[in-house]
């Protein structure tokens, strides 16, 4: 079982005088478990979701992200392991390490990419997966190497010598069919640049794709759910069921709405308020906090304070 | 005048150039005249600003830069079909004389400016298109490598009426193979096309010359009725390339897309110009141009719609777009539409900008390392002139080119 572990996080807008957002987040998510993160707006949810995958916006000023993996987690690494190689700590690494350690982010606002098909984008992402995996566990020799310098590629890494892991074209095609068909997704997006021109609900759907194709061990699903209509909340539901029942991710799921936590069952509920959690509970809290708002969240946490 | 008289220049020189070639005799005049008209003629205008001027011509060292009794090249030329005519002027004159001298200069003036009086008064090489009336080629491509110290090259392409052909034209510094030139080096390309009614031509041209030439090249068509003119401009070499492409759009009903791509690094300057002028009725023109800018290269971009009092039912279409990849990269664009007649459909549009931190990020929690997630956007930020371009061949050079400045 891998757990992301999420101690006392403070951070703010990375500038001079930048706000302080995060104020001593703490919660933490197993893979396989579906949470939910609820709270007004301005409470620091999508600041969480980002500071998480590595935000460059954000500065973390306190407290730890911290990655714990086990042996299934790494089934696909083929060096020796020492005990380093199953505890990370995220914020010591980039976006794309965070990443190919198994942390996803879905995007409220996907970027648009122009000129970069879908097909040609998730291979990429898929390649480029498995060859960070193989430098961040191979240890330290492959790590003094690419530090060197930056920008000092020989060749491309696109095209670079670390293609004999790359997936087959027949490989992918196949995982991505099954994919698309489980999310009622066109075969026809493949062509379509990445995002562009999307309307919102198929970029959500295309997020969960991406999950889908890259089987992280937790996903931070940021409002995910925002802006569908009532067929694509249930496909992009079923995706977000299939990707904790087939493939134990643990879900972070960020949202405004109970409606979608009707598809998507959480097994805990957070309620964020000035950027800390200020109540945890079960799926109950959810129904609750549609009923009664947030004030009863606030007046208990001040009292208790 | 700014421009410094050419030591090496003389009517002598020049003489000894067209006997060489053994030319007819409108062809020497044409080049006298061009010789005289020198002594009046200014640089190309370049874009300033404020306290700058952007491409500085006049610093050129002319003098050091000139030597046109020494031009040499290696210039492979294909025709790709037996009906159309594809040669050295010096192989044409017999046959097709009278239609290069019926065309020759009618595009483009010799006395334009200094840079094109030079060109005409000394060229030694280029190419002469000839595709007679309802001939449809797809294949002419002309290859040259530049092996001297400056290279002059003059380029004819008549199209008949409903002809239709694709040129491309490549060109590259010599190996060095031969006698090795160091040092600058001075390339200087004119091209007209003379576009029949109904005729139809494609003029894709890429430039990847050394870093240490300095390049200036202005080509020019004219369209007749219904005559389309589709220019590619790709310009990747060069210090420093002052590329001008221009449509006269004298044909009712005639066409005219320019399609621009450039990319520089290290210290590369490019001064890049699309214009097109509307001066008959129901004519289209779209101007394109991308272009990326790394390390302390530099660009600057002037795009001109004209729409003529005459030039009713107009449509006219500009974007211009540089992506910077360095924070000591500089550029400027000034799109213009001048426009005389009311019953024009017109846009016109350029940006200067960078990488998009978000696009970046977002392709960075997809695991892509930095690197290759900016690479990735720079090829995207080309596809849409890629997409412009017609001939498969062309644009996989093009591309291999972005790919390799990307490494």
């Amino acid at each position: 079982m891998a757990t992301l572990e999420i101690n006392d996080l403070h951070a703010r807008v990375a500038e001079e005088g930048g706000e302080r957002i995060l104020r001593g987040v703490d919660l933490t998510v197993n893979s396989g478990e579906i949470h939910a993160l609820m709270g007004p707006n301005g409470s620091g949810k999508s600041t969480t979701a980002k500071v998480i995958a590595g935000h460059p916006a954000y500065e973390v000023t306190d407290g730890e992200i911290l990655l714990h993996l086990d042996e299934e987690d790494v089934a696909d690494v083929d060096v020796d392991l020492d005990d380093d190689d199953y505890h990370w700590n995220l914020l010591e690494l980039e976006p794309n390490e965070r990443a190919a350690l198994g942390i996803f982010l879905g995007f409220q606002y996907p970027a648009e990419i122009e000129g970069v098909t879908m097909t040609n984008f998730l291979r990429q992402a898929l390649n480029a997966k498995a060859d960070e995996r193989e430098e961040l566990f191979e240890g330290d020799e492959a790590d003094d190497a690419d530090d060197e310098d930056d920008a000092g590629y020989d060749t491309s890494p696109m095209e670079g010598p670390a293609d004999d892991g790359e997936i087959g074209v027949a490989e992918f095609q196949e995982i991505l069919s099954e994919k698309m068909e489980l999310l009622d997704m066109d075969e026809k997006f493949m062509q379509r640049y990445l995002n562009a021109g999307f309307s919102g609900g198929e970029k959500k759907q295309n997020e969960v794709l991406q999950a889908a194709m890259l089987e992280p061990v937790v996903a931070v699903l940021d409002e995910i759910d925002s802006g569908l209509d009532i067929d694509r909340l249930q496909d992009v539901s079923k995706g977000i069921n299939a990707l904790r029942d087939e493939q134990g991710t643990g879900i972070l799921q960020i949202t405004h709405y109970q409606r979608i936590l009707d598809y998507v069952e959480p097994d805990h509920v957070h309620v964020m308020l000035d950027g800390k959690v200020a109540k945890s509970g079960g799926a109950e809290l959810a129904e609750q906090l549609e009923a009664d708002g947030y004030d009863w969240v606030r007046e208990e946490a001040f009292a208790d304070a | 005048m700014s421009t410094k008289a050419i030591e090496s220049l003389s009517e002598d020189t020049v003489r000894r150039i067209a006997d060489e070639r053994d030319e007819p005799e409108w062809l020497l005049e044409a080049r006298l005249d061009a010789l005289d008209a020198l002594e009046t003629a200014a640089l190309p205008d370049v874009i300033q600003t404020p306290g700058r001027r952007w491409t500085d011509l006049e610093a050129l060292d002319f003098e050091a830069l000139v030597d046109p009794l020494n031009q040499s090249d290696a210039t492979e030329r294909t025709a790709g079909d037996d009906e159309v005519v594809v040669l050295p002027f010096t192989e044409a004159f017999d046959e097709y004389g009278d239609v290069i001298e019926a065309n020759f200069g009618s595009v483009l003036d010799a006395d334009h400016n200094y840079l094109t009086a030079l060109s005409v008064a000394l060229f030694t090489t280029g190419t002469f298109v000839y595709v007679p009336e309802g001939v449809d080629v797809e294949d002419v491509k002309v290859r040259a490598e530049m092996n001297s110290r400056s290279l002059f090259s003059q380029t004819l392409v008549v199209a008949e009426e409903s002809s239709s052909v694709t040129i491309l034209e490549s060109i590259t510094s010599g190996d060095g193979s031969g006698e090795r030139v160091d040092g600058d080096r001075y390339f200087s390309n004119l091209v007209e096309v003379v576009a029949g009614e109904n005729a139809n031509v494609q003029f894709g041209s890429l430039q990847n010359l050394d870093d240490d030439t300095y390049t200036y090249s202005l080509k020019r068509g004219v369209t007749d009725t219904y005559a389309a003119i589709d220019w590619i401009e790709s310009n990747f070499g060069s210090k420093l390339t002052r590329s001008d492409v221009e449509t006269e759009l004298n044909g009712d009903g005639s066409e005219s897309q320019i399609v621009g791509t450039f990319f520089g690094t290290d210290d590369q300057h490019f001064d890049i110009n699309a214009r097109v002028w509307h001066q008959a009725e129901h004519t289209t023109a779209d101007l394109v141009t991308r272009g990326v800018l790394d390390d302390v290269a530099r660009s600057v971009y002037e795009g001109v719609q004209d729409v003529g009092e005459d030039a009713w039912n107009t449509s006219s279409y500009q974007r211009e777009n540089t992506l910077m990849l360095s924070d000591d990269a500089e550029a400027d664009a000034s799109p213009k539409l001048i426009i005389h007649n009311h019953d024009t459909e017109a846009s016109h549009s350029a940006t200067v900008g960078q990488v998009d931190a978000e696009d970046l990020f977002y392709l960075e929690s997809r695991t892509i390392n930095p690197r290759t997630a900016r690479n990735m956007l720079v090829e995207g930020f080309f596809v849409p002139v890629f997409e412009e371009i017609a001939v498969d061949e062309f644009r996989d050079d093009v591309e291999e080119l972005v790919v390799e400045r990307l490494q």
